[in-house]
């Protein structure tokens, strides 16, 4: 959400941001955006095959709950079609080198945070792994102190939202034992 | 004036104590948010809103409203200082800002924005307080005709002025709509989209989509790119008090950029992008004398921050208007808050008005009570929210996803809900790294529903007609608005280029 001034600050040039409709694309083929086109194409077929599977009401309105889907299906194949032309035409503006390292660490953080969630090992464990694989992935190499920093935090959070606001987390070891000294 | 007594009202609500705190909670919050670079107020009360069912109705819109406010007179910090805008709203305060900032007047700067926020906020507050009640007798008229048009104006208009490109905000908006159906149909019974996964039957809670594609999307988007978070923040120089001098530079670019706010805050545009926008090249056509020099010379002019920012808190002031009389969001923290609303299951519509007239006064009241607290934290106080700039990156974005979790696992609590979670992230990041805009998503997702309920009803009542939509005068005029506000400013834009070709031929 941060946005670069250096780009609008161009004296002549300052622009509204929809002056132009993707003004600086690459000009070449883009294989990324027609996969996004063939998965608008595909999220349109389920849609079109679940509506199509609803039994048939007799109504005043003649059109039941199928017709809103129906819609909006039509819609995404249309914006699907579009999308394959801009794609082909490589409307898409260039896009930055993918850092596809420190983005598996952020989705393997959520993915271990979920199994540590209901596995049982509690908030406060599964939560400082998390801040500690999401530090790492934005370059903090240091695993302990990340790990640490994470634990205080996120029994701060535990303390704050279970006491505080009475909101229910999932309980392991840790939890139990801050439950039975609090009592 | 009813209107008058009926805030008096309002603010006995604002200021019983607990109402207070969420006020101050609030607007700190809101600060700090606006401070730090990458998180705005938008995703600030997505990640809140799990959590702030246990604060009560009126409790956790003061707070939303806070966070709004306290989002414009944060952004401006980090615009100032580090060149990094907070968000959309303060990119124009970045601009002469942190000139200013440079040449060792930061203070000055910071005063400006802060006074000019305040000057913003509560003029067009008073506005909101006084065309509200209008609105909502134009509205009590509206039928399912209209009320369908209006959210088609949303959808437009959302779709087209957030983010560059017309077909990707429609495609945003699709996607949305999409979310919105899953689930069981309000009016048959009939459970769509659900693929036999208990959870899904249930509609998706909205917090699990807003902060799925903003928090955890936003945050992978980030990652994902080699950036070197490492900017130097400018030292707060000089006083952030204004004297008198300073003022008399200050009072028109207020008045003009507060005027220009609370006219297109409530059009359905996209929020303060184009208010300050506007403040900043009038400011900078109508300087003369010194103020000419430092614009000319890039010294960094007072008016440029000064417009802006009154234009930015008091544009967050008319964007509650259509969300309060009539329920349509114009800026993606609107959409948040309407979200927020539904939790309660409160409509904001013409209805709310008279149903739950506490609420929408006591709301209204507390953004006065919100702009005086944040005048207090952000001019006396403001060194404790520049410390904020110094936070390393990793931590904070780290403890964004903690938070962000936090608040699904305590309000869901099941392992389904937090893998619907990633998965909005990861559709999040995907639109983010291709360009789609993420608010069209989330409006579709919120108004879908509602528009999809109004749609059906009418043709219920009109017997599988379809005319019935465009029979009526008002909502051929919503039509007509929702045309001109996508295509009018490319006619514009067009018309700019072709004279600017003209005028270099000359």
């Amino acid at each position: 959400m941060s946005v670069d001034p250096k780009n609008q600050a161009a004296e002549e040039d300052l622009r509204l941001p929809f002056d132009d409709e993707a003004g600086h694309g690459t000009g070449k083929r883009d294989l990324a955006g027609l996969l996004i086109a063939v998965a608008l194409f595909a999220l349109a077929l389920v849609i079109i095959n679940d509506a199509s599977g609803y039994p048939i009401r007799r109504s005043y309105a003649k059109f039941g709950p199928e017709i809103v889907p129906y819609l909006i299906a039509s819609g995404i194949c249309v914006m699907a079609v579009i999308t394959a032309i801009m794609a082909w035409r490589g409307a898409f503006e260039a896009r930055d080198p993918l850092n596809i390292g420190a983005l598996s660490w952020l989705v393997g953080g959520i993915v271990i945070e979920i199994f540590m969630l209901y596995g049982g090992t509690g908030f406060i464990a599964g939560s400082a792994v998390l801040f500690a694989f999401a530090a790492r992935a934005f370059g903090q190499a240091t695993l302990a102190l990340n790990l640490a920093i994470g634990a205080v935090l996120s029994t701060l959070l535990y303390l704050l939202f279970r006491y505080g606001l009475g909101l229910s987390l999932p309980a392991g070891p840790v939890e139990r034992a801050i439950d039975l000294l609090l009592r | 004036m009813d209107t008058f007594i009926l805030l008096f009202e309002g603010l006995a609500t604002a200021t019983q104590p607990s109402n207070l705190m969420f006020a101050l909670l609030g607007v700190m919050l809101g600060t700090a948010v606006g401070v730090m670079p990458g998180i705005g107020p938008a995703l600030t009360v997505a990640l809140l809103l799990p959590v702030s069912l246990s604060f009560g109705a009126t409790g956790s819109m003061i707070m939303f409203a806070g966070i709004y406010y306290g989002g414009m007179y944060g952004g401006a910090i980090s615009s100032i200082l580090l060149n990094t805008p907070g968000e959309t709203a303060s990119i124009m305060t970045a601009l002469e800002g942190n000139r200013m900032a440079k040449r060792g007047k930061g203070g000055k700067a910071l005063g400006a924005a802060a006074f000019g926020s305040f000057f913003g906020g509560m003029f067009a507050t008073l506005g909101l307080a006084v065309v509200a009640p209008f609105m909502v007798m134009v509205a009590l008229s509206f039928g399912t005709a209209e009320y369908f048009a209006l959210m088609v104006l949303s959808f437009m208009t959302v779709s087209a002025a957030f983010g560059g490109s017309m077909s990707r905000g429609l495609t945003a908006l699709f996607i949305g709509l999409t979310i919105g159906i899953v689930g069981t149909d309000k009016l048959t019974g009939q459970v769509r989209l659900a693929f036999g996964i208990p959870e899904m039957s249930d509609n998706i809670s909205i917090a699990i989509v807003a902060v799925g594609l903003f928090a955890i999307g936003e945050t992978m988007y980030l990652a994902s790119q080699y950036v070197n978070h490492k900017e130097k923040a400018q030292a707060v120089s000089g006083s952030v008090w204004l004297n008198w001098g300073d003022f008399k530079r200050c009072m028109r670019p207020y008045i003009r950029g507060t005027g220009l706010g609370f006219l297109f805050g409530p059009l359905p545009t996209g929020g303060a992008e184009i208010p300050t926008f506007l403040s900043y090249t009038t400011e900078k056509r109508l300087a003369t004398g010194e103020a000419r020099r430092e614009f000319d010379e890039g010294l960094g002019a007072i008016e440029g921050v000064a417009g802006p920012e009154a234009a930015n808190n008091a544009s967050a002031a008319g964007t509650l208007i259509p969300l309060l009389t009539l329920g349509l969001p114009t800026s993606a923290t609107a959409a948040m808050m309407l979200a927020g609303f539904q939790q309660y299951g409160l409509q904001p519509g013409p209805l709310l008005f008279t149903n739950n007239a506490d609420l929408v006064w006591g709301l209204v009241a507390s953004l006065f009570i919100a702009n005086l607290m944040l005048v207090v934290l952000n001019v006396p106080f403001i060194g404790i929210w520049v410390k904020l700039l110094t936070i390393p990156r990793p931590w904070l974005y780290a403890g964004i996803l903690c938070f962000a979790t936090l608040g699904i696992v305590g309000a869901q609590g099941s392992p389904f809900a937090l893998i619907l979670l990633l998965g909005f992230g990861l559709i999040g990041f995907v639109m983010r790294r291709f360009g789609y805009p993420l608010a069209p998503a989330l409006v579709g997702a919120i108004l879908g529903p509602l528009a999809e309920e109004q749609l059906r009803r009418g043709l219920m009542i009109n017997q599988g007609d379809w005319m019935f939509l465009i029979e009526s005068r008002i909502a051929l005029a919503i039509y007509a608005i929702a045309l001109l506000s996508v295509f009018g400013p490319r006619l514009w834009a067009l018309l700019r280029k072709a004279n600017r070709k003209a005028s270099a031929a000359a």
